[in-house]
């Protein structure tokens, strides 16, 4: 129980008619590297504030290491955040951004702050009032870094950045969970989630539909098989798991779902010259989830 | 048809099309409309009410003729404005009420044409407009177009209220012409701060000080005989030379007139050449940090606070100082002659033939000024959280109520300073010029209008828990709103319970007399629960985002 860094119960949130976030419940574990997804309005904001407590739960409970996520006091002492869309005070310059940040904060490593600074390559002598989006972003990442918070929720850190400093953004990542930091992160970019997390939550019109490994995800969903033949075609009709075969001139494509065992029995009876399974990507996956949403 | 069709526009259409500039002002109306529409009904409003209650103040022919001595003084015309034709209902109406209409709509020129443009450019709503058709100076001018047309509807319906009160059309429409030339002009140079500078806020404070520096040359041109001339270089100043009701010269709203079309000119000019987001100016490129104050969140809400605190102080300042300077001629002209005093007193100014009591009445007003700061930092703090600035330091360990509680320890103590501000100026104005008024009369003079100030900042901290997006409004109130209250009210002799709703009603004339206590610590009683409802309320509520 206590060695979860997040953990919420039939979380939920209403706005009027309109359930946000229903009946979420979730727990992270210390020391994960978690990927929040979901397609936009799915309601991930909505969760990140409440675990904030910067808004307050229509029902169920969420805690940041034990403690009820309302007492911002005590839990904003070991989180740190980066909402998603960075805005400072324009007066400030980014130097005074950080210092404000880290005064006000429970307390940061100064030296790597100062190293975060050179490799996210910030000018902080600027006021914040004429930094692009991408810088405002990085201020809000180097300032969270620098924390060293157990917990680090991340809401949309990487939209703005370019691929360099997107290898930055997974670089610290990484140095977080190497140093049992856990990474609360919810992001668009895929390739960010692919590589840098070990769990994934998927959320879609405010409900929990799926969490597991990305390795878990995979076998679940559907891989694209391409054999190539001689002779007669295999008949794969009335296979389970098999879904829009096509055959093309010795060739034959068709998209795999769950274990592959009465798929390659049926082609084990024909002519097989060439086997091929390419795995989703991820985004293919959420291509499916979304999708649904859709139909 | 080409109006209907469906088929989407070529290329080659010209960008000065009239359905997105249409669809522009539409946009603009909804921005303004709420405001504009509470500022002509004030000023067509406070006129028509002053109007028809001449005849029962003028009832008394010796009161009428004491009042017109009255006026020539020197201080009071510093004050009021030159008058003309105080035997006449517009007349009268147009030197009580003419400067006061004219700052209303000034100042909400100035603010409306700031907002609509420049705030709501940098706030990054109009990147998505001006992608579209629309070049810049187009949708500026579309902008513009909306707030100068209401000073025209004021000039309609001032001019419609006050003839529709017997007041003579004539005189009224130099006098509502006047006016809304006015709010044209302050639109315009609000404008043109607008193109020019490099934020909003900038823009602001410089076309504030125009209207700050217009005021302080009529002021100066009415009270010193030899400098009468300084009225032709400012529109408070030409609106006095029209002379309504006593000539009705047209010379001095032709220069107004002819003002105006160059600032708007060059501010539409100014439009077509800066960047989408800056202004002419360009801001600095960098500067090295300023860690001063940045330890806490109460120390960063009294760094945010410093800027404005100086600004205000600077415009309270000089006023009271300048009402100081004046104390001794305007006492001594009255003690000599209390005919005048009596008159005064039948006027609404009672006890004004000490410094005492001068002093007593004026620093009545400021808690107007006061108030309205409170209510605006309030306002800006609520903003502040609207635009998501608030959310990183929301995100510390810091709970709401120590937040908010920040902000409302550095409104208040803006508010002392305010106030104290005031009384220091006014008094070291009168020691200046020779005059008796002692330290501590001044500054409990002015701290007797504390709790006034506060009911403000109670009421935008109860807005800013329960409704913020009211949070202005319902700030400027106690301070604005009861201070209306009680000059209409009074004015149209309406009945005491109605008068007792202004919490002025309750303010004892200090230094003259002892303060009210009672109603004070009534006031800031008040003033604590508002507070901590709001406070409360804040910690509980939603951030909004």
């Amino acid at each position: 129980m206590s060695d979860a860094a997040l953990r919420t119960d039939a979380l939920t949130k209403r706005y009027g008619r309109l359930t946000a976030l229903d009946a979420l419940t979730l727990d992270v574990p210390a020391g994960e590297v978690f990927g929040f997804l979901g397609p936009n309005g799915a309601g991930k904001s909505t969760t990140i504030r409440l675990l904030l407590g910067l808004a307050r739960p229509s029902s169920g409970r969420a805690w940041i290491f034990g403690v009820d996520a309302g007492d911002v006091a005590r839990t904003h002492r070991r989180l740190a955040y980066v909402p998603g869309d960075v805005a400072l005070w324009p007066q400030l310059t980014g130097a005074e951004t950080l210092e404000l940040l880290a005064r006000t904060g429970a307390g940061v490593d100064r030296a790597y702050r100062d190293e975060l600074v050179q490799r996210f390559a910030l000018d902080l002598d600027k006021r914040a009032g004429t930094y692009s989006t991408g810088n405002r972003q990085k201020v809000a990442l180097v300032a969270a870094f620098a924390t060293r918070a157990p917990l680090l929720v991340l809401d949309e850190p990487t939209s703005g950045l370019d691929p360099l400093m997107e290898q930055e953004f997974r670089r610290a990542v990484r140095a977080a969970r190497d140093r049992g930091q856990t990474v609360f992160l919810s992001s668009h970019q895929l390739a960010d989630v692919e590589a840098v997390c070990d769990r994934v939550g998927i959320l879609r019109a405010g409900r929990l539909i799926e969490v597991a490994s990305v390795a878990e995800l995979r076998r679940l969903h559907r891989a694209e098989v391409t054999v190539t033949y001689t002779g007669a075609a295999p008949d794969l009709t009335a296979v389970p798991g098999v879904d829009g075969v096509a055959t093309d001139d010795g060739r034959l494509r068709f998209a795999l779902t769950g274990p592959p065992g009465p798929a390659l029995r049926r082609l084990a009876a024909a002519d097989v010259a060439s086997l091929s399974i390419r795995e989703p990507s991820l985004e293919e996956i959420f291509l499916d989830y979304y999708g649904e949403a859709a139909r | 048809m080409s109006a209907g069709t469906l088929t989407p526009r070529l290329a080659d259409v010209p960008s000065t099309a009239p359905a997105p500039e249409r669809a522009l002002s539409r946009l603009a109306v909804r921005l303004v409309a709420r405001g504009a529409a509470i500022v002509v009904a004030v000023a067509a409003g406070m006129s028509a009410i002053v109007v028809t209650s001449y005849d029962s103040l003028m009832a008394d022919s010796a009161a009428a003729g004491s009042l017109g001595a009255l006026a020539a003084n020197p201080a009071i015309r510093t004050l009021f404005g030159e008058p003309f034709a105080l035997d006449t209902a517009g007349g009268f109406t147009v030197w009580r009420t003419g400067t006061v209409v004219a700052v209303l709509i000034a100042v909400w020129a100035i603010l409306a044409a700031t907002r609509i443009t420049r705030g709501e450019e940098d706030a990054g709503r109009w990147d998505l407009l001006l992608a579209g058709p629309v070049p810049l100076r187009t949708a500026v001018a579309a902008h513009l177009r909306v707030v100068g047309a209401v000073p025209v509807l004021l000039t309609v319906a001032l001019w419609a209220a006050m003839a529709a009160t017997g007041a003579g059309a004539g005189g009224a429409a130099v006098h509502a012409a006047g006016v809304g030339m006015a709010g044209l002009f302050f639109a315009g140079v609000a404008a043109l701060a607008a193109q020019i500078q490099p934020t909003r806020a900038a823009a602001v404070g410089s076309a504030v000080a125009v209207l700050g520096v217009g005021l302080l040359a009529r002021m100066i041109g009415d009270g010193v005989a030899a400098l009468d001339w300084l009225r032709w270089t400012t529109p408070f100043g030409l609106l006095e030379l029209s002379r309504p009701y006593a000539g009705n010269r047209a010379g001095p709203l032709l220069l107004l007139a002819a003002a105006t079309v160059v600032v708007w000119a060059t501010a539409l000019a100014v439009a077509g050449r800066r960047d989408v987001r800056g202004g002419l100016r360009a801001p600095a490129a960098g500067r090295p940090p300023r860690t001063r104050l940045l330890g806490s969140v109460e120390a960063f809400a009294v760094r945010r606070a410093l800027r404005p605190v100086g600004a205000w102080s600077l415009g309270i300042g000089a006023y009271f100082l300048l009402i100081g300077l004046i104390a001794t001629t305007m006492t001594d002209f009255l003690a000599d002659n209390p005919a005048f005093a009596d008159a005064a007193g039948a006027a609404g100014f009672a006890g004004l033939t000490s410094v005492e009591g001068y002093a007593a009445t004026l620093f009545a007003v400021l808690a107007v000024p006061v108030g309205l700061y409170a209510a605006d930092r309030v306002s800006t703090f609520a903003g502040a959280e609207a635009d998501r600035r608030l959310t990183l330091l929301a995100a510390q360990p810091i709970t709401r109520r120590r937040l908010v509680g920040a902000e409302v320890a550095a409104v208040t103590a803006g508010v002392v300073v305010l106030t104290t501000v005031a009384g220091v100026a006014m008094w070291s104005g009168v020691v200046v010029t020779g005059g008796g008024l002692g330290f501590a009369a001044a500054v409990s003079g002015v701290w007797n209008t504390l709790p006034i100030a506060l009911l403000s900042a109670g009421a935008a901290v109860l807005a800013l828990g329960w409704f913020p997006r009211l949070t202005g409004g319902v700030g400027a109130v106690p301070a604005a709103g009861g201070f209306l209250l009680q000059v209409i009210a009074e004015s149209a002799g309406a009945p005491p319970w109605l008068i007792n709703l202004s919490p002025y009603a309750h303010l004892a004339p200090v230094p003259l007399a002892s303060p009210n206590l009672t109603a004070a610590a009534a006031m800031v009683i008040l003033a604590v629960a508002l507070t901590v409802v709001g406070v409360a309320g804040f910690a509980r509520r939603d951030l909004r985002v």
